[in-house]
């Protein structure tokens, strides 16, 4: 405490020995190396080789990103760690590095020092940083790439679609190039993630000729091990499992389809478009793929429909034992998205043929990934009058 | 100890407290304060940033 009353007495007075040259000359000498060292600094913390001196960074992200077009392309040009994750202006920069020392937080506590523990965070950080460039409009991708030196003619008619519509709205490139530069996170559950933290990802084995059901809209393969896929089954619909092998499972399908072109799409009863699953053309076609049954017309739209069974196999996981904990939380998405705006109508206000076009009417105004989207549908159709009556 | 040796011990003291104090406030005080304070503006952007706010660039 003495030290600091010495030292303001000192400070509070004119200096006696001391010249003003002196001072000025330290206080001017003392600026510029302060400055420089600042900088440099700031420079040094944003090198590739900062990021990388870090075992995460370097084992996992730099690994990535060197099978990319943004580590070697045609034009030799090459995007580093800080391009794209530290904001290029000085004051979002200075921000980001504060942001920047929660890292250090989690270096010193090793929190993502195996690839097991990475993996588990992926999810976590791709989002922090995909939220940072939906707030920026991925400024950090616009610092190079630009939508008015982008040669439409050199594009496919699809991208320059897609493109054109994108560059309108200034849109944020990360809205649909996720996953460029480093591996995409577990997309399985990242589609909906809380749905499946909710009702979880399926027993490990089967019993042969029990009822499941699918917690997310799930591939169809023909074969247990081919990649070819015959097409998708639709979230929450009930399949019977045949047999299991490796990490698939042969399952069964029934429902009804309309008698119109392939016939490809199969739907949970007569006459009601509830989608049960959608078959690839080369599924459609491909015999035995498809079962027919009897036929019946529907009065009200003059359409044929059969009764359908098919057999196919899908991958074992996100198949789960009870359908209730899925209605559980399409219910409560339901109550709680729409009850923003309005005053939600009762599930058994519409029959299951209206609340399709109602629920695609509304779904724009709500933030709801596809999985959850095509989940609350169904569950609005299975819970609408056309079922609630029969229950009566 | 004469009274001249006594003003010259104080004189040097006091040079020294006048040296110390420069070096103090040049080298650690200011260079100290100005990391806290671009730090500060550093945090505050991002605090702005964290709660929906748009910086402009």
């Amino acid at each position: 405490m003495k030290y600091f009353k010495d030292l303001w007495q000192t400070l509070n007075k004119p200096a006696k020995y001391l010249t003003l040259g002196s001072i000025s000359l330290t206080a001017f000498i003392m600026g510029i190396i302060f400055w420089g060292g600042f900088n440099t600094a700031l420079e040094a913390t944003n090198t590739e080789e900062f990021c990388i001196s870090c075992h995460s960074m370097e084992s996992k992200p730099y690994q990535e990103l060197q099978a990319t077009v943004h580590w070697s392309n045609n034009s030799g040009v090459r995007a580093t760690c800080p391009d794209c994750h530290v904001p290029h202006s000085w004051g979002r920069k200075i921000a980001r590095k504060m942001e920047a020392s929660s890292d250090v937080w989690g270096w010193l506590f090793q929190t993502v020092n195996t690839s097991e523990k990475f993996e588990d965070k992926r999810l976590e950080m791709a989002s922090r940083e995909w939220a940072r460039f939906e707030r920026d409009d991925s400024l950090a991708c616009k610092n190079c790439h630009n939508y008015n030196s982008m040669k439409w003619e050199t594009m496919s008619k699809l991208a320059q679609k897609q493109m054109k519509s994108a560059a309108e709205r200034d849109q944020s490139c990360v809205d649909c190039h996720k996953g460029i530069a480093h591996t995409l996170p577990e997309m399985g559950t990242a589609r909906a993630p809380q749905l499946i933290a909710e009702v979880g990802t399926g027993p490990s084995s089967f019993t042969n000729e029990q009822p499941y059901f699918s917690a997310l809209t799930k591939p169809l393969y023909f074969s247990p091990t081919g990649d070819v896929q015959a097409g998708t089954l639709n979230v929450a619909t009930k399949v019977t499992v045949l047999a299991s092998e490796g990490d698939r499972v042969k399952v069964a399908i029934d429902g009804w389809r309309k008698k119109v072109g392939l016939g490809r799409v199969i739907y949970f009863d007569f006459g009601i478009n509830m989608l049960t699953a959608q078959l690839s053309k080369e599924a459609a076609k491909t015999d035995g793929i498809i079962n027919g049954f009897e036929e019946k017309e529907d009065t009200m739209t003059g359409l044929k429909w059969q009764r359908v069974e098919t057999e196919l196999w899908t991958d074992a996981e996100y198949l789960i034992t009870e359908q209730k904990p899925l209605w559980d939380y399409a219910r409560t998405t339901f109550r709680t998205s729409c009850s923003v705006c309005h005053t939600q109508p009762d599930e058994a206000h519409f029959d299951a043929n209206t609340w399709p076009g109602m629920f695609q009417g509304m779904i724009a105004f709500v933030n709801m990934d596809d999985d959850t989207q095509a989940l609350v549908q169904k569950y609005l159709q299975q819970h609408s009058s056309t079922f609630v009556k029969e229950a009566h | 100890m004469t009274t001249k040796q006594l003003h010259k011990t104080t004189e040097s003291q006091s040079k020294l407290k006048e040296f110390k104090a420069l070096g103090f406030i040049i080298v650690v005080l200011f260079p100290a304060l100005c990391v806290a304070a671009i730090g500060g503006y550093g945090l505050i952007i991002w605090l702005i940033q964290a709660m929906g706010g748009i910086v402009p660039h």
